[in-house]
């Protein structure tokens, strides 16, 4: 339970606000990479903000705001040019550091394009995605997490959702709602619906813990039947400060990606890497395959006989931004009360002119995050149901990610690995 | 924007504002964050604080004092 003050300030994403101004020292994904392959330019809405983001014709990535600093038109409809984006309107053209570097029907011997810059933000492209950074300068770098850059086979399923992003990390750190969500409820829908649930989802959490850590918070997990020892407990899987959660098991590796659109719009993607430690032979993927996830269907429900869709069926429900005046945490609970915390020392470093938590300057190949292997101690069928029950059920790209799992484990048991 | 309060439980969003610490017991600063929770029927806050750097919980606990008899 918080204060209305205390929630209203931990929801924030706008600019000038505290948290607002902790959410611009990072980079988030903006678009497909394929998207600017299909046409070179974007609108695109972020933290409450638009922007105009453009792949130029050698492959550099701008993003400015929308807005032309001329008169207003969206940039979003601009012409992609060799020196920048050119407004549709009156033909000036700006460049990725944001300058004005052409005003057709203006003297060119005033220093009036010196007067209008953009205000660029920064763009890069990254496993599949195009990612931007719209803060204060100088960014800092692009963290290159090991899913983004890994070798192995991609999809990425996204939704845009109607809820806050907070509430959605805030069920990062609640351990217990998979044996109940994805354990006892998906059990009931499976009965009405004709199916089994995985039964490694419903195993009862005997202890939970929270590690906080340089990207965020390690959740651990002991399971009935399992110890300390279990990769589960000994090794967790991250929080990633402030919006991703790294997931994975089997020879699956995932980061969910829950971006910040706007204050009650949060896009929710799951970037999955599909690479059994052993017997994967790589397959070429020429783009990163992307499909939509059902939220809800023709009736207006919530589609729940899938993880995410579980996933997606509370978060949602809790409303636009959840009541947290009235909410009611248990002791089970206190890994979002420590999220929480995090959250709001990170305004105070941010408000002291400090980098705050998960940001990186130094220049890097690879960030590996810790994760357990072994999920659920539920060895390879983890990596089954991830595909018969989780999202990856939508995907195009199912049948070759089956066949992937599928003979790696068939070269490790024939010894051809 | 923000979802409707809940009327069931006003008497404990009120309760909360109320009895929500208001200093840091380490130095006295207001606490930058308490987020309440329960424990059974005891009210437990968990509270940082900026100022200093402490971080724990804080129970309210009436006049009487509990005291526990471990099976012996």
């Amino acid at each position: 339970m918080l204060t209305a003050e205390q929630n209203d300030e931990l929801t924030q994403v706008d600019a000038g606000t505290p948290m607002g101004e902790v959410l611009r020292r990072y980079w988030y994904p903006v678009a497909f990479t394929r998207e600017l392959a299909e046409f070179p330019v974007k609108r695109v809405e972020l933290l409450g903000e638009f922007f105009a983001l453009w792949r130029s014709p050698s492959g550099r990535y701008g993003i400015v705001p929308e807005a032309c600093p001329h008169r207003k038109a969206s940039l979003a409809y601009g012409v992609v040019e060799s020196n920048g984006l050119r407004c549709p309107y009156h033909g000036w053209v700006f460049d990725e550091a944001g300058a004005c570097v052409d005003q057709p029907a203006e003297r060119d011997d005033t220093r009036f394009g010196d007067r209008v810059s953009a205000q660029a933000g920064v763009a890069e492209e990254m496993g599949g995605l195009v990612w931007a950074y719209v803060g204060p300068a100088p960014a800092p770098r692009l963290p290159r997490f090991d899913t983004y850059v890994m070798e192995g086979f991609r999809d990425i399923g996204w939704a845009d959702l109607p809820c806050n992003y907070v509430q959605i990390m805030e069920n990062a750190v609640d351990p217990h709602h998979v044996e109940w969500l994805h354990g006892r409820y998906f059990q009931f829908i499976g009965r009405h619906e004709g199916f089994t649930s995985p039964a490694s989802f419903a195993k009862k959490h005997q202890k939970v813990g929270f590690t906080p850590f340089e990207w965020g918070i390690i959740k651990r997990r002991v399971l009935e039947g399992a110890s300390e020892e279990n990769d589960d407990w000994k090794v967790g899987h991250p929080l990633v400060f402030p919006y991703n959660m790294r997931v994975g098991g089997g020879g699956v590796h995932q980061m969910q990606i829950r971006v910040p659109i706007n204050r009650t719009t949060t896009r929710f993607m799951l970037y999955t890497v599909h690479r059994p430690d052993e017997g994967y032979e790589h397959v070429e993927q020429p783009v990163v395959p992307d499909y939509r996830i059902p939220v809800v269907d023709a009736d207006g429900r919530h589609v729940v006989n899938y993880v995410e869709g579980q996933d997606i069926m509370a978060w949602v429900t809790q409303g636009a931004i959840t009541d947290r005046t009235t909410e009611h945490l248990g002791r089970s609970d206190i890994g979002v009360a420590m999220l929480r915390k995090m959250f709001r020392e990170q305004m105070d470093r941010v408000a002291r002119g400090e980098d705050p938590l998960g940001t990186i300057r130094e220049e890097h190949e690879r960030i590996d995050l810790p994760c357990e292997k072994d999920k659920f101690h539920a060895g390879a069928q983890f990596a089954l149901d991830f595909c018969d029950m989780g999202s990856t059920r939508f995907s195009p790209m199912l049948d070759a990610i089956k066949k992937i799992h599928v003979s790696a484990a068939e070269r490790v048991a024939s010894g051809s690995s | 924007m923000q979802a409707p309060p809940d009327r069931r439980f006003a008497a404990d969003a009120e309760a909360h504002r109320r009895d929500a610490p208001r200093h840091c017991p380490a130095c006295g600063a207001p606490p930058a964050i308490a987020t309440e929770f329960w424990e059974g029927t005891a009210r437990r806050f968990y509270c940082s604080c900026s100022a200093c750097g402490w971080t724990g919980e804080i129970t309210p606990t009436g006049d009487v004092a509990v005291g526990h008899e471990p099976e012996h």
